[in-house]
Protein backbone atom coordinates (compact mmCIF):
# COMPACT_ATOMS: atom_id res chain seq x y z
CA UNK A 1 0.00 0.00 0.00
CA UNK A 2 3.04 2.43 0.57
CA UNK A 3 3.73 2.94 -3.12
CA UNK A 4 -0.23 4.14 -4.33
CA UNK A 5 -0.11 7.39 -4.78
CA UNK A 6 -2.64 9.81 -2.76
CA UNK A 7 -4.95 11.37 -4.51
CA UNK A 8 -4.54 14.78 -2.32
CA UNK A 9 -1.02 14.74 -4.42
CA UNK A 10 -2.26 13.77 -7.62
CA UNK A 11 -4.47 16.80 -7.05
CA UNK A 12 -2.14 19.46 -5.85
CA UNK A 13 0.17 18.83 -8.85
CA UNK A 14 -2.62 18.66 -11.43
CA UNK A 15 -3.88 22.00 -10.31
CA UNK A 16 -0.67 23.77 -9.98
CA UNK A 17 -0.21 22.95 -13.36
CA UNK A 18 -1.61 25.53 -16.00
CA UNK A 19 -3.03 23.07 -18.24
CA UNK A 20 -5.89 22.15 -15.71
CA UNK A 21 -7.28 25.57 -16.04
CA UNK A 22 -6.97 25.20 -19.85
CA UNK A 23 -9.15 21.91 -19.65
CA UNK A 24 -11.53 23.61 -17.68
CA UNK A 25 -11.93 27.07 -20.00
CA UNK A 26 -12.02 25.01 -23.41
CA UNK A 27 -14.14 21.71 -21.93
CA UNK A 28 -16.84 23.62 -20.63
CA UNK A 29 -16.65 26.31 -24.01
CA UNK A 30 -16.73 22.91 -26.11
CA UNK A 31 -20.39 21.54 -23.99
CA UNK A 32 -21.59 25.07 -24.52
CA UNK A 33 -21.52 25.31 -27.90
CA UNK A 34 -22.60 21.69 -28.49
CA UNK A 35 -25.59 22.74 -26.40
CA UNK A 36 -25.51 25.98 -28.56
CA UNK A 37 -25.90 23.94 -31.95
CA UNK A 38 -28.37 21.83 -30.41
CA UNK A 39 -30.36 24.52 -29.56
CA UNK A 40 -30.51 25.50 -33.30
CA UNK A 41 -27.78 28.29 -32.55
CA UNK A 42 -30.69 30.32 -30.10
CA UNK A 43 -29.04 33.58 -28.72
CA UNK A 44 -30.44 32.57 -25.24
CA UNK A 45 -28.04 29.76 -25.19
CA UNK A 46 -24.41 31.38 -25.55
CA UNK A 47 -21.79 29.34 -25.08
CA UNK A 48 -19.77 32.39 -23.67
CA UNK A 49 -22.38 32.67 -20.67
CA UNK A 50 -22.33 28.67 -20.59
CA UNK A 51 -18.65 28.76 -19.90
CA UNK A 52 -18.21 31.07 -17.31
CA UNK A 53 -20.84 30.10 -15.35
CA UNK A 54 -20.02 26.65 -15.40
CA UNK A 55 -15.97 27.30 -15.12
CA UNK A 56 -17.18 29.92 -11.95
CA UNK A 57 -19.12 26.62 -10.80
CA UNK A 58 -15.86 24.41 -11.09
CA UNK A 59 -13.40 26.73 -9.79
CA UNK A 60 -15.65 27.67 -6.88
CA UNK A 61 -16.03 24.29 -5.76
CA UNK A 62 -12.43 23.27 -5.70
CA UNK A 63 -11.70 26.63 -4.22
CA UNK A 64 -9.77 27.83 -6.74
CA UNK A 65 -8.89 31.25 -6.45
CA UNK A 66 -8.92 32.83 -9.24
CA UNK A 67 -5.38 34.29 -9.86
CA UNK A 68 -4.70 30.99 -9.89
CA UNK A 69 -7.11 30.01 -12.69
CA UNK A 70 -5.99 33.14 -14.60
CA UNK A 71 -2.37 31.82 -14.80
CA UNK A 72 -3.42 28.96 -16.82
CA UNK A 73 -5.94 30.32 -18.97
CA UNK A 74 -3.87 33.61 -19.95
CA UNK A 75 -2.66 31.32 -22.87
CA UNK A 76 -6.06 31.71 -24.10
CA UNK A 77 -6.72 35.15 -22.60
CA UNK A 78 -3.36 36.40 -24.75
CA UNK A 79 -4.96 35.31 -28.33
CA UNK A 80 -7.47 38.38 -27.83
CA UNK A 81 -5.14 40.16 -29.23
CA UNK A 82 -4.52 38.15 -32.38
CA UNK A 83 -8.12 38.11 -33.06
CA UNK A 84 -8.30 41.55 -32.64
CA UNK A 85 -5.96 41.83 -35.54
CA UNK A 86 -7.71 39.42 -37.98
CA UNK A 87 -11.06 41.19 -37.27
CA UNK A 88 -9.32 43.72 -40.40
CA UNK A 89 -10.40 40.47 -42.83
CA UNK A 90 -14.27 41.06 -42.33
CA UNK A 91 -14.15 44.59 -42.33
CA UNK A 92 -12.29 44.24 -45.77
CA UNK A 93 -14.74 42.16 -46.85
CA UNK A 94 -17.36 44.85 -46.10
CA UNK A 95 -15.32 47.82 -47.90
CA UNK A 96 -15.40 45.93 -51.04
CA UNK A 97 -18.92 45.75 -50.70
CA UNK A 98 -20.75 49.21 -49.45
CA UNK A 99 -18.70 51.32 -51.86
CA UNK A 100 -21.18 54.59 -52.30
CA UNK A 101 -21.78 53.84 -48.71
CA UNK A 102 -18.86 54.69 -46.29
CA UNK A 103 -19.70 57.86 -45.55
CA UNK A 104 -23.42 56.94 -44.25
CA UNK A 105 -22.25 54.02 -42.38
CA UNK A 106 -19.67 56.34 -40.81
CA UNK A 107 -21.83 58.98 -39.28
CA UNK A 108 -24.02 55.89 -38.53
CA UNK A 109 -21.80 53.78 -36.00
CA UNK A 110 -20.63 57.40 -34.49
CA UNK A 111 -24.17 58.46 -33.99
CA UNK A 112 -24.99 54.49 -32.70
CA UNK A 113 -21.86 53.86 -30.82
CA UNK A 114 -22.32 57.60 -28.87
CA UNK A 115 -25.54 56.72 -28.16
CA UNK A 116 -24.62 53.40 -26.66
CA UNK A 117 -22.11 55.17 -24.28
CA UNK A 118 -24.16 57.69 -23.45
CA UNK A 119 -27.21 56.19 -22.01
CA UNK A 120 -25.81 53.20 -20.63
CA UNK A 121 -23.24 55.46 -18.62
CA UNK A 122 -26.10 58.14 -17.50
CA UNK A 123 -28.71 55.36 -16.63
CA UNK A 124 -26.02 53.47 -14.61
CA UNK A 125 -25.30 56.37 -12.84
CA UNK A 126 -28.10 57.91 -12.01
CA UNK A 127 -29.68 55.01 -10.72
CA UNK A 128 -27.07 54.88 -8.02
CA UNK A 129 -24.01 52.20 -9.91
CA UNK A 130 -21.01 52.09 -8.22
CA UNK A 131 -17.83 53.52 -9.95
CA UNK A 132 -16.32 50.32 -10.96
CA UNK A 133 -19.76 49.55 -12.88
CA UNK A 134 -20.22 53.20 -14.46
CA UNK A 135 -16.60 53.23 -15.68
CA UNK A 136 -17.11 49.50 -17.44
CA UNK A 137 -20.00 50.85 -18.98
CA UNK A 138 -17.98 52.72 -21.79
CA UNK A 139 -16.86 50.16 -23.62
CA UNK A 140 -19.67 47.44 -23.31
CA UNK A 141 -20.96 47.94 -27.10
CA UNK A 142 -17.68 47.41 -28.35
CA UNK A 143 -16.52 43.72 -29.12
CA UNK A 144 -14.97 42.29 -26.32
CA UNK A 145 -11.29 41.83 -27.07
CA UNK A 146 -11.35 45.76 -28.33
CA UNK A 147 -13.28 46.41 -25.19
CA UNK A 148 -10.98 45.19 -23.33
CA UNK A 149 -8.32 46.98 -24.74
CA UNK A 150 -9.99 50.00 -23.85
CA UNK A 151 -11.03 49.21 -20.56
CA UNK A 152 -7.19 48.71 -19.82
CA UNK A 153 -6.52 51.93 -21.28
CA UNK A 154 -9.01 53.67 -19.29
CA UNK A 155 -8.06 52.02 -15.93
CA UNK A 156 -11.24 50.39 -15.59
CA UNK A 157 -11.75 46.53 -15.41
CA UNK A 158 -11.70 45.01 -18.14
CA UNK A 159 -13.38 42.11 -16.43
CA UNK A 160 -16.48 44.12 -15.74
CA UNK A 161 -16.07 45.43 -19.07
CA UNK A 162 -16.19 41.58 -20.81
CA UNK A 163 -19.25 40.42 -18.58
CA UNK A 164 -21.32 43.56 -19.55
CA UNK A 165 -20.12 43.11 -23.59
CA UNK A 166 -21.41 39.79 -23.23
CA UNK A 167 -24.60 40.28 -21.52
CA UNK A 168 -25.25 42.93 -24.68
CA UNK A 169 -24.25 40.77 -27.04
CA UNK A 170 -27.07 38.14 -25.77
CA UNK A 171 -29.78 40.98 -25.34
CA UNK A 172 -29.04 43.24 -29.16
CA UNK A 173 -28.82 39.61 -30.66
CA UNK A 174 -32.55 38.10 -28.96
CA UNK A 175 -34.43 41.69 -29.25
CA UNK A 176 -32.51 43.24 -32.72
CA UNK A 177 -35.37 41.87 -34.90
CA UNK A 178 -37.94 43.50 -32.92
CA UNK A 179 -36.23 46.69 -32.74
CA UNK A 180 -35.54 46.88 -36.07
CA UNK A 181 -38.98 45.82 -37.13
CA UNK A 182 -40.44 48.17 -34.96
CA UNK A 183 -38.07 51.02 -36.89
CA UNK A 184 -39.56 49.33 -39.90
CA UNK A 185 -36.12 48.95 -41.41
CA UNK A 186 -36.09 46.25 -44.42
CA UNK A 187 -33.01 46.38 -46.48
CA UNK A 188 -30.40 43.69 -45.24
CA UNK A 189 -27.36 45.74 -45.14
CA UNK A 190 -29.06 48.52 -42.96
CA UNK A 191 -30.62 45.35 -40.52
CA UNK A 192 -27.02 44.05 -40.50
CA UNK A 193 -24.78 46.87 -39.86
CA UNK A 194 -27.11 47.81 -37.00
CA UNK A 195 -26.78 44.38 -35.25
CA UNK A 196 -22.93 44.46 -35.74
CA UNK A 197 -23.00 48.08 -33.75
CA UNK A 198 -25.57 46.90 -31.15
CA UNK A 199 -25.00 43.32 -30.40
CA UNK A 200 -21.40 42.51 -31.61
CA UNK A 201 -19.93 38.46 -31.86
CA UNK A 202 -23.19 37.25 -31.58
CA UNK A 203 -25.42 39.79 -33.43
CA UNK A 204 -23.12 38.69 -36.32
CA UNK A 205 -23.79 34.81 -35.67
CA UNK A 206 -27.48 35.93 -35.73
CA UNK A 207 -27.06 37.95 -38.63
CA UNK A 208 -25.36 35.40 -40.99
CA UNK A 209 -28.25 32.94 -40.34
CA UNK A 210 -30.56 34.60 -41.64
CA UNK A 211 -28.69 36.57 -44.52
CA UNK A 212 -25.64 36.26 -46.03
CA UNK A 213 -25.07 40.30 -46.96
CA UNK A 214 -26.54 41.29 -43.06
CA UNK A 215 -23.75 39.20 -41.77
CA UNK A 216 -20.93 40.58 -43.85
CA UNK A 217 -22.62 44.12 -43.16
CA UNK A 218 -22.61 43.20 -39.36
CA UNK A 219 -18.93 41.98 -39.30
CA UNK A 220 -17.38 45.02 -40.43
CA UNK A 221 -20.02 47.23 -38.42
CA UNK A 222 -18.69 45.39 -34.98
CA UNK A 223 -15.00 45.80 -36.49
CA UNK A 224 -15.28 49.36 -37.71
CA UNK A 225 -16.87 50.67 -34.04
CA UNK A 226 -14.70 48.70 -32.49
CA UNK A 227 -12.16 50.54 -34.35
CA UNK A 228 -13.73 54.37 -33.92
CA UNK A 229 -13.98 53.68 -30.50
CA UNK A 230 -10.59 52.41 -29.09
CA UNK A 231 -9.48 56.03 -31.02
CA UNK A 232 -12.20 58.63 -30.09
CA UNK A 233 -12.93 57.20 -26.56
CA UNK A 234 -9.79 57.47 -24.68
CA UNK A 235 -9.66 61.48 -26.77
CA UNK A 236 -13.09 62.11 -25.50
CA UNK A 237 -12.92 60.92 -22.01
CA UNK A 238 -9.82 62.97 -21.37
CA UNK A 239 -11.77 66.19 -21.88
CA UNK A 240 -14.68 65.19 -20.69
CA UNK A 241 -13.53 63.21 -16.96
CA UNK A 242 -13.20 66.31 -15.21
CA UNK A 243 -16.51 67.58 -16.08
CA UNK A 244 -18.00 64.28 -15.23
CA UNK A 245 -16.40 63.79 -11.90
CA UNK A 246 -15.41 60.38 -12.59
CA UNK B 1 -3.22 27.70 -41.50
CA UNK B 2 0.24 28.13 -40.25
CA UNK B 3 1.04 31.12 -42.62
CA UNK B 4 -2.44 32.93 -41.98
CA UNK B 5 -1.43 33.06 -37.88
CA UNK B 6 2.16 34.04 -38.65
CA UNK B 7 1.11 36.94 -40.73
CA UNK B 8 -1.57 38.11 -37.60
CA UNK B 9 1.18 37.17 -35.43
CA UNK B 10 3.66 40.13 -36.88
CA UNK B 11 1.03 42.45 -37.83
CA UNK B 12 0.13 42.51 -33.77
CA UNK B 13 3.50 42.61 -33.26
CA UNK B 14 3.98 45.60 -34.95
CA UNK B 15 0.65 47.47 -33.67
CA UNK B 16 2.04 46.70 -30.36
CA UNK B 17 5.49 48.58 -30.99
CA UNK B 18 3.90 51.37 -32.40
CA UNK B 19 1.67 51.52 -29.64
CA UNK B 20 4.65 51.11 -27.44
CA UNK B 21 6.72 53.64 -28.45
CA UNK B 22 4.06 56.78 -30.79
CA UNK B 23 0.55 55.80 -29.97
CA UNK B 24 -0.01 54.74 -26.21
CA UNK B 25 -3.18 55.90 -26.06
CA UNK B 26 -4.59 53.04 -28.72
CA UNK B 27 -4.02 49.34 -27.89
CA UNK B 28 -1.62 47.47 -29.88
CA UNK B 29 -4.15 45.23 -31.44
CA UNK B 30 -6.16 47.59 -33.06
CA UNK B 31 -3.35 49.29 -34.44
CA UNK B 32 -2.47 45.77 -35.98
CA UNK B 33 -5.74 45.68 -37.46
CA UNK B 34 -5.72 48.99 -39.09
CA UNK B 35 -2.10 47.71 -40.97
CA UNK B 36 -3.66 44.95 -41.77
CA UNK B 37 -6.37 46.83 -43.09
CA UNK B 38 -4.51 48.99 -44.89
CA UNK B 39 -2.17 45.66 -46.16
CA UNK B 40 -5.16 44.04 -47.49
CA UNK B 41 -6.70 47.42 -49.29
CA UNK B 42 -3.60 48.27 -51.06
CA UNK B 43 -2.88 44.54 -51.68
CA UNK B 44 -6.69 44.04 -53.61
CA UNK B 45 -7.11 40.65 -51.85
CA UNK B 46 -7.13 38.23 -48.78
CA UNK B 47 -4.72 35.27 -49.26
CA UNK B 48 -6.79 31.76 -48.27
CA UNK B 49 -4.41 30.95 -44.93
CA UNK B 50 -5.32 34.23 -43.77
CA UNK B 51 -8.57 34.02 -44.51
CA UNK B 52 -9.11 30.94 -43.00
CA UNK B 53 -7.38 31.64 -39.77
CA UNK B 54 -9.42 34.76 -39.49
CA UNK B 55 -12.71 32.85 -40.12
CA UNK B 56 -12.19 30.42 -37.42
CA UNK B 57 -11.30 33.44 -34.92
CA UNK B 58 -14.43 35.00 -35.60
CA UNK B 59 -16.56 32.07 -35.08
CA UNK B 60 -15.02 31.25 -31.93
CA UNK B 61 -14.05 34.65 -30.34
CA UNK B 62 -16.25 34.15 -27.31
CA UNK B 63 -13.72 31.51 -26.22
CA UNK B 64 -11.30 33.40 -25.95
CA UNK B 65 -12.72 36.28 -23.27
CA UNK B 66 -14.02 33.25 -20.97
CA UNK B 67 -11.10 33.78 -19.01
CA UNK B 68 -11.65 37.15 -18.08
CA UNK B 69 -15.28 36.70 -17.66
CA UNK B 70 -15.02 34.31 -15.22
CA UNK B 71 -13.05 37.20 -12.93
CA UNK B 72 -16.78 38.09 -12.55
CA UNK B 73 -16.45 36.04 -9.05
CA UNK B 74 -14.85 38.87 -7.92
CA UNK B 75 -17.46 41.25 -8.40
CA UNK B 76 -20.55 39.57 -7.49
CA UNK B 77 -21.44 41.58 -4.38
CA UNK B 78 -21.22 44.61 -6.46
CA UNK B 79 -23.00 43.00 -9.32
CA UNK B 80 -26.23 42.21 -6.45
CA UNK B 81 -26.14 45.27 -5.02
CA UNK B 82 -26.45 47.32 -8.17
CA UNK B 83 -28.42 44.79 -10.19
CA UNK B 84 -31.77 47.18 -11.09
CA UNK B 85 -28.99 49.53 -11.82
CA UNK B 86 -27.06 47.34 -14.75
CA UNK B 87 -29.49 45.42 -15.88
CA UNK B 88 -31.53 48.85 -17.28
CA UNK B 89 -28.91 50.44 -18.14
CA UNK B 90 -27.68 47.18 -20.63
CA UNK B 91 -31.47 46.80 -21.92
CA UNK B 92 -32.35 50.96 -22.81
CA UNK B 93 -28.64 51.46 -24.18
CA UNK B 94 -28.71 47.74 -26.79
CA UNK B 95 -32.41 48.71 -27.88
CA UNK B 96 -31.78 52.85 -28.29
CA UNK B 97 -28.09 51.46 -30.31
CA UNK B 98 -29.93 49.28 -32.82
CA UNK B 99 -32.54 51.61 -32.89
CA UNK B 100 -30.04 54.65 -33.51
CA UNK B 101 -27.99 53.25 -35.98
CA UNK B 102 -30.54 51.69 -37.97
CA UNK B 103 -32.95 54.69 -38.00
CA UNK B 104 -29.89 57.40 -39.15
CA UNK B 105 -28.93 55.03 -42.12
CA UNK B 106 -32.60 54.87 -43.13
CA UNK B 107 -32.80 58.68 -42.86
CA UNK B 108 -29.34 58.71 -45.51
CA UNK B 109 -30.86 55.72 -47.67
CA UNK B 110 -34.43 57.89 -48.08
CA UNK B 111 -33.03 61.13 -49.29
CA UNK B 112 -30.07 59.20 -51.87
CA UNK B 113 -33.35 57.43 -53.03
CA UNK B 114 -35.00 61.20 -53.58
CA UNK B 115 -31.90 62.61 -55.17
CA UNK B 116 -31.16 59.64 -57.20
CA UNK B 117 -34.72 59.84 -58.14
CA UNK B 118 -34.94 63.30 -58.74
CA UNK B 119 -32.04 63.50 -61.23
CA UNK B 120 -33.78 60.00 -63.12
CA UNK B 121 -36.37 62.23 -63.74
CA UNK B 122 -34.37 65.64 -64.77
CA UNK B 123 -32.59 63.37 -67.26
CA UNK B 124 -35.61 61.97 -68.74
CA UNK B 125 -36.53 66.04 -69.33
CA UNK B 126 -33.49 66.83 -71.30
Amino acid sequence: MSNRLPISEIWVYLSGDPLFALIITLATYQLGYLMYVRAKRHPLVNPVAIAVILTCLIIDALDMPYEKYFEGAQFVHFLLGTATVALAVPIYYGFKRMQGKIFHIWVALTAGSTVSIVSAVAISKLMGASDNIVGSMYAKSVTAPIAMGIAERLGVSPTLTAVFTVITGMLGAILAPYILNACKVHQWWIRGTAIGVGAHGLGITRAFSVNEEAGIYASMAMGLNGVISAIGLPIVLTYLRPHLGF
Amino acid sequence: MISGLVQLFLWQGLGELLSKFFLPSIPGPVLGLLLLLAFLCLRGQVDKDLADVADAFRQHLGLLFVPASVGVLLFLPELQTHALAVSTALLVSVILTIAVTAIVLKVFWYFSLKRNKGITREQRHE
